[in-house]
């Protein structure tokens, strides 16, 4: 059993709204004293996959990244929690890349690392929330697509994938090979590296595939949303004032909040 | 860019407020591109589809009504979808922002050539020229990008409850009729063998009037049975940060935000909760919002129109105390 986990690194999505600020003219976040971290889904999708490769008992994992140098930091995190091969796609020989971009260098990477039963990514990355490289990079493997899978399991030939919907669960059964996206649950949580295993991935060399290695021109890349102008990126006003309801004691600050919600007519 | 295809999936009961939504964002665009809107229904839904589509402003209904679509199955939904929006010369193809929409959406425009845009907030036609002005909010709503499509085809999913439903006209007319299909049961490379529904926290989060929602600030599901007192007595629901279903305290179904429910009441009472951005991006349709958190500083106080700052622990307690006393003065 080979599983593939595409991870992306971002700029933490935590950094309050008040430090967020965005360059106008690049059309992109301004990086300033912000950390870089692992997209919580694709974290959330290569626990997924440590599980499934944990309750089989045997099987090989390869963690997969599309990102600049500094991409190697969220590899080594991969390594740390025992993936067994870590990969970096260059993304510096590909300007402007989309979701579109994305999958087809992910699609042919996967090529390359054949056979790989299942790939993993997350629902969306956690900046631009594309919410597409899943299913694009499926379609691009002409591989069915499962998304939203908290949970995956042998069952028998296939897979028995547990994946969320509007109402509850659904477990949808799927032979592989397939692409998967994966949704955060409490039973999918990422685990804590062990220091050994943090030294150990310290150590690896994490090889980068660029357009040679991947057999693939940055211009045959531009899929349909290159077509799209991306014409502004801005931070939208919020202006609220909060009124704090005091008092001497929480029962004193009840009654005002009782006041209130009798005020707004929903008591 | 003039035909709109509004693309229904097949549930049971009559037409909810999620198609509702694409039906009326696609009336909108269209409205601004001076073009027409053809509801395409997949699957055998109940026969009032037909008129509602048109109630809400579809010119032309296509029901696609195969065999092989009894219930969803990704790869015949999108090979019906895909199908149909060739026949319809599909220019825009508005998806639901459901489970099967947004599994669908990158598939459908990966096979048609299309663009594809999802968690959108805002899709303004421009009939002098044919594009569409597309707002998504990006890096978990603290920023917003604008993106112009000139070309189609495009696939597009609307964050829901961004777009509010257009009035709907009871008895509209719309031409109906009947889309085949060429389906291989062959195609279909997934089965889903269990469906289970989760027991929501009071009534349906979508439409619930009051929400009483946790964080991790609770600590724990003994948090959350305080909460779901409180909502009781209100009539509410309750709902839940990422954070809080992260920890297993509630299902994942009650999440709120980004990548949970949208949801738009008239009270959303947040306990515990930080007020993260991807967090409040859940809640823009609440009218009244109203903060319990310890710290001050806390983001969500720049959210809220009221606050309390106190310990959960002793000031829900109280405020059930303070609803009682309220309820049994007006007599209720
Ligand atoms: C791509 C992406 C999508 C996301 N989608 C969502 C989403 O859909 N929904 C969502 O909620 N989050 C989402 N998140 C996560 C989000 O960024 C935050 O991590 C999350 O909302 C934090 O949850 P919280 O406020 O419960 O926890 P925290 O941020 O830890 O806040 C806990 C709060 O509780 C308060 N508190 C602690 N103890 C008490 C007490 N005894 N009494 C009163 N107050 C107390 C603290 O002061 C604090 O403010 C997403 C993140 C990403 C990157």
């Amino acid at each position: 059993m080979h599983l593939v986990v595409c991870l992306k690194q971002i700029l933490d999505p935590e950094l309050p709204p008040g430090e967020f600020r965005v360059d106008a003219q690049k059309k992109e976040a301004v990086r300033g004293s912000a950390s870089l971290v692992i997209s919580v889904f694709d974290e959330n999708a290569l626990e997924t996959a440590l599980q499934l490769r944990d309750a089989a008992g045997q099987g090989k994992i390869t963690a997969l990244c599309v990102g600049p140098e500094s991409a190697v930091d969220a590899l080594r995190r991969a390594l740390s929690l025992r993936v067994d091969e870590a990969i970096r796609i260059r993304e510096e020989e590909f300007p402007a890349l989309d979701g579109f971009g994305t999958a087809r260098l992910l699609a042919a990477a996967v090529r390359k690392l054949e056979p790989a039963d299942l790939v993993f990514c997350g629902r969306e990355a956690g900046d631009w929330h594309g919410a597409m490289v899943g299913g694009l990079l499926a379609g691009e493997l002409q591989r069915p697509f499962v998304s939203l899978v908290a949970g995956a399991q042998r069952a028998g030939e296939k897979y028995a994938l547990r994946r969320q919907t509007d109402e509850g669960w659904e477990t949808v059964e799927c032979a592989a090979p397939a692409v998967v996206s994966v949704t955060n649950d409490d039973a999918n949580q990422p685990r804590i590296p062990k220091v050994k295993d943090n030294m150990m991935a310290f150590r690896r060399q994490i090889p980068a595939w660029g357009a040679a290695e991947l057999g693939v021109a940055a211009a045959s890349l531009a899929g349909p949303n290159a077509a799209l102008e991306f014409a502004s990126l801005y931070v939208p006003k919020s202006e609220r004032q909060c009124q704090v309801l005091g008092g001497e004691n929480a029962e004193e600050k009840a009654a005002q909040m009782a006041k209130k919600l009798a005020e707004i007519q929903v008591l | 860019m003039k035909n709109v295809v509004a693309l229904l999936i097949a549930a049971p009961g009559s037409l909810r407020r999620t198609e509702a939504e694409v039906l009326s964002a696609a009336r909108r665009l269209a409205d601004g591109l001076g073009g027409r809107v053809t509801a395409v229904i997949l699957g055998a839904a109940d026969e009032s589809w037909t008129a509602d589509a048109a109630a809400y402003g579809a010119e032309r209904v296509a029901r696609v009504e195969h065999a092989a679509l009894g219930s969803y199955q990704a790869e015949l939904a999108v090979e019906a979808a895909r199908q149909a929006c060739l026949a319809l010369q599909a220019e825009v193809c508005f998806v639901p922002s459901s489970t099967y929409g947004l599994e669908l959406a990158p598939v459908l425009a990966q096979k048609l050539g299309a663009a594809v845009v999802a968690d959108v907030t805002a899709a303004a036609g421009d009939a002098a020229t044919g594009a569409v002005k597309i707002t998504k909010p990006v890096y978990g709503g603290k920023a917003n990008s604008e993106l112009i499509a000139r070309q189609a085809p495009l696939v597009l999913a609307m964050r829901s409850r961004a777009v509010a439903p257009v009035e709907k006209k009871a008895g509209a007319a719309a031409e109906v009729m009947k889309l085949d299909v060429q389906l291989d049961a062959a195609l279909a490379k997934s089965t889903i063998v269990e469906r289970k529904t989760e027991a929501a926290g009071g009534a349906r989060l979508e439409d619930a009037r009051i929400i009483v929602s946790g964080g991790r600030g609770l600590g724990g599901r003994e948090g959350f049975a305080l909460l779901e007192e409180l909502a009781g007595l209100l009539g509410g629901s309750v709902g839940a940060s990422r954070a809080a279903c992260d920890q297993g305290w509630v299902p994942a179904s009650w999440q709120i935000g980004q990548t949970g429910k949208k949801v738009a009441p008239e009270l959303y009472l947040a306990v515990g909760i930080s007020g993260a951005s991807q967090h409040l991006v859940g809640i823009g349709g609440a009218k009244h919002i109203v903060a319990v958190n310890k710290d001050e500083k806390a983001p969500i106080f720049q959210a809220a129109e009221a606050g309390v700052v106190e310990d959960f622990k002793t000031f829900i307690p109280a405020l059930i105390q303070a609803v009682k006393k309220h309820k049994a003065a007006e007599g209720k």
